[in-house]
């Protein structure tokens, strides 16, 4: 174990962020009642994690993209480790600690910067030690090889999730029994039992939100928008931390209506809507509240994410609880881009670039993340072919120092001149 | 350099290296390819040590490894497709593609073995289109469970081959190719084993050398050629000696002169953890007890590990064992900057080898690269750390 200048974790004040900006959030006139129980989780989820310890019960932290439905059903609790490292970072501002934390680990700037301060937050004790490391392969090489390092820094045993890359019925079968050998690892460490009925009302749930989650896509494809600009966050997050929980559906059921409503009396998220933008990869997170004050000022609102949003076709089976679970990993949004890029996954930008009415995509290129920005020619090149031009933004997804807000307001303005031209 | 006669009638050169010499520079248009393909067969080409040639030679077709020149190169167009932040290697090699190095080609397999070799095949499949392509899963664990899930995708690369060249692999055309394939490991073997000795007869870059053209030669001229080199071998003096016993470790390397670079300044490179040295031909097709098809899965699941496979100590543990058997005396890793495996796991490595006390140094380099001064300067104070070590 290598743990190394220990603090005491940040949770708590992670924890109070989110208690002020809820705060926020119910003061304003025209605060959304999605919005506010989307805090409500993210409070939920951080209390959970801050009174773990003290109330004795089992932490396991994964990486992302993790089946954490799983981790719900046995009454562990989860820590999503790229999550709560980037929360300590934004929130706190503290991500060249974290950072540097990593670097200290030995892991080279090379590695995506997530990942470097997952490291690092696990090292400095910014997080709680967890009982469980859990890790797969199911986004890159940083996730399928993190866990050994974080296992060592955390003195924790850990699970690797084997993943396989395609998603044949062998595959399938495969994944289903790599999650059934986590769930003896994990009541073996725990001594915690899997409780089969929770798990299926989960998946039941799960089967719910992504109906919930494809049908709040297609609102997003009328004009104006009736999300706000950088809303798919609060999605992605949703299913981040909290897969198959009750109040995720409520959350998702509430957004839906309050979308359904904007949409029928023709309201959008920006003032005027100008420009609807396709945002392929991640923006910097530290620069949100400056993109959506931007976005805001141009009436510049995204209206499709494919790689965060676009949920893959099928069904869950709340019988089949485990199966569902193995499945729902290749419906993921995500899973679209770090899989096989073929031309039915091409065809899909494309074919969302058309139902949502883009007139531009903003790529953001982060430094870091080798499998986004390998296929960045490959979307020009198709989207180009429906005259949709993108403007790349080199950034990292965490660290501040790879480009400033100036830079990309710069950098988005012109873009936003282009597409004037272009009308 | 060792002076050698190829004694097989087949090997025209009166140099033996100089023969693998040849088809290393004039790569990937070396004459022994373009002659099969003027012949009519197939060619087939593979990234990474998980497709198994086997395969592809028992389906009548040339397997050749793709990489780039093995120096440095002009990545314009790899970067222009690839981005800046992805391996030089996987650069090289799409640049290599996108200039037409491998209009050759019939056919390219990749396996899903790490971020740029899957984006790899899948730039290569849209910008270098070919008429056949495929992709394996390739499982990151050793379990029962990963070999049946692997075997079904080398079933699944079989009956792909066989509907495509409109052939069928039998088992005894596969029992062929693993007796030629193995032949080749175990020739590769002795070669190595030579480098075992206190003076050994070849040096690391002409080994490099041997072992480049082990993968872009047909395997028939290959073996006969290694025979040939070895015979000499076994008449020559050993001649080699250094301050300091290196392993190479860490990404792809095809630069036979960044070893010899690093033999200039005293270093005597004796063996290496290189997918393209030692992982190449570590293990053989065992096939005693099963079919072909899961002998030759077995095989390419369980060899000698890249960095991709879990858990990391496999590896580790047979670095290990080489340092043991070549009495090795410090480690130079050589990781190509973005090659996430390799970094991932620098900081477990560099413990393991901390424990055992092996000295490492960690170099970041790009694909290609054969030695810049300041990665000399650094060599060099390596080797006379480990040659005070010694005294």
């Amino acid at each position: 174990m290598t743990t190394t200048a220990k603090t005491p974790d940040r949770i708590d004040a992670i924890l109070r962020a989110c208690r002020l900006m809820l705060r926020m959030n119910k003061a304003r006139p025209d605060a959304r009642k999605s919005e506010v129980l989307y805090y409500e989780m993210l409070i939920d989820y951080c209390t959970q994690l801050a009174t773990a310890k003290q109330q004795g019960r089992f932490i396991a932290a994964h990486t992302v993209f993790f089946p954490s439905e799983v981790l719900y059903a046995m009454d562990i609790v989860p820590m999503h480790t790229e999550t709560t490292s980037w929360m300590t970072a934004l929130f706190l501002g503290q991500y060249a600690d974290l950072l540097a934390a990593g670097a200290e680990q030995g892991l080279s700037s090379e590695i995506c910067s997530p990942h470097r301060g997952l490291a690092g937050a696990l090292s400095i004790g910014a997080l709680p030690r967890p009982d469980a490391v859990l890790w797969s392969n199911m986004v890159c090489d940083n996730t399928a090889k993190c866990g050994e390092l974080l296992m060592k820094i955390t003195g924790s045993p850990g699970f690797f999730l084997d993943r396989p890359f395609q998603r044949s019925e062998a595959e399938v079968r495969y994944f289903v029994e790599e999650l059934r050998d986590m769930i003896t690892f994990l009541e073996v460490q725990s001594g915690l039992k899997m409780d089969w009925d929770k798990l299926s009302q989960t998946v039941r749930h799960m089967d719910e939100q992504i109906d919930l989650f494809r049908e709040i896509n297609r609102l997003r494809e009328a004009v104006p928008s009736p999300f706000h600009p950088q809303g798919f966050l609060e999605l992605v997050t949703v299913d981040y931390l909290f897969p198959g929980r009750p109040k995720a559906t409520e959350y998702l059921r509430t957004l839906r209506d309050e979308m359904a409503a904007a949409v029928a009396e023709h309201r959008g998220a920006v003032p005027k809507e100008r420009y609807r933008l396709m945002t392929l990869f991640m923006p910097p997170m530290y620069l949100i509240g400056f993109l959506e004050k931007l976005s805001r000022e141009y009436g510049a609102v995204s209206t499709t994410e494919p790689f965060f949003c676009n949920w893959g076709e099928g069904r869950l089976d709340p019988a089949k609880p485990l199966e569902s679970v193995a499945r729902k990993s290749y419906m993921l949004p995500e899973s679209h881009m770090f899989g096989p890029m073929g031309e039915k996954a091409i065809g899909e930008i494309v074919d969302s670039a058309r139902r949502h009415r883009v007139d531009g995509a903003v790529y953001y290129a982060d430094v870091g993340c080798r499998h986004t920005c390998a296929v960045i020619k490959l979307f020009k090149d198709a989207l180009s072919e429906i005259d949709v031009p993108v403007l790349t933004v080199d950034c990292d997804v965490v660290d501040p120092t790879i480009t400033s807000e100036g830079e990309v307001r710069e950098k988005l303005e012109r873009f936003f001149e282009l597409l004037d031209d272009r009308r | 350099m060792v002076s050698t006669v190829c004694a097989d009638s087949r090997c025209a050169s009166p140099r033996v290296i100089e023969r693998f010499k040849e088809a290393n520079l004039t790569f990937p248009k070396s004459p022994e390819i373009l002659a099969a393909k003027a012949g009519g067969q197939k060619v087939m080409g593979w990234v990474c040590t998980y497709v198994p040639e086997e395969l592809l030679h028992a389906a009548g077709a040339l397997p050749v490894r793709i990489s780039g020149y093995g120096k440095e190169t002009d990545l314009q167009d790899g970067t222009a497709y690839f981005y800046v932040n992805n391996c030089s290697f996987a650069r090289s090699c799409l640049q290599l593609g996108l200039k037409g190095e491998y209009e050759y080609l019939d056919g390219f397999v990749a396996g899903s073995t790490c971020d740029a070799a899957r984006r790899l095949f899948d730039l290569w499949r849209h910008y270098v289109p070919v008429p056949f392509s495929h992709v394996m899963t390739v499982p990151r664990k050793y379990s029962e469970r990963a070999l049946d899930l692997y075997l079904a995708q080398v079933l699944e690369l079989k009956k792909g081959l066989e509907d495509h060249l409109g052939v069928e692999i039998t088992d005894e055309a596969l029992m062929k190719s693993i007796a030629l394939h193995n032949e080749s490991r175990s020739l590769l073997r002795a070669l190595n084993d030579l480098r075992k000795l206190d003076e050994p007869p070849i040096d690391g870059d002409q080994t490099m050398e041997v072992s480049n053209a082990g993968s872009r030669m047909p395997k028939e001229t290959f073996n006969d050629c290694l025979r040939g080199l070895l015979r000499e071998l076994d008449h020559s003096s050993p001649v080699r000696k250094g301050k300091a016993r290196i392993m190479i470790a860490g990404s792809a390397l095809n630069n036979a002169e960044f070893i010899q670079s690093i033999e200039r300044i005293g270093g005597l490179v004796v063996t290496d953890e290189l997918c393209t040295g030692t992982r190449y031909w570590a293990d053989p097709v065992v096939v005693d007890h099963e079919e072909p098809l899961k002998a030759i899965a077995r095989r390419y699941l369980n060899n000698f590990p890249c960095a991709r496979m879990y858990p990391s100590e496999e590896r580790f543990q047979r670095m290990l064992r080489l340092i043991r058997e070549f009495r090795v005396d410090g480690v130079i890793s050589q990781t190509i900057r973005y090659c996430s495996p390799y970094s991932n796991d620098l900081p477990l490595l560099s413990d393991v080898l901390n424990r055992n006390g092996v000295p490492m140094l960690s170099l970041d380099v790009e694909y290609g690269t054969s030695g810049s001064g300041q990665i000399l300067t650094r060599v060099q104070a390596f080797l006379e750390m480990l040659e005070a070590r010694r005294k």
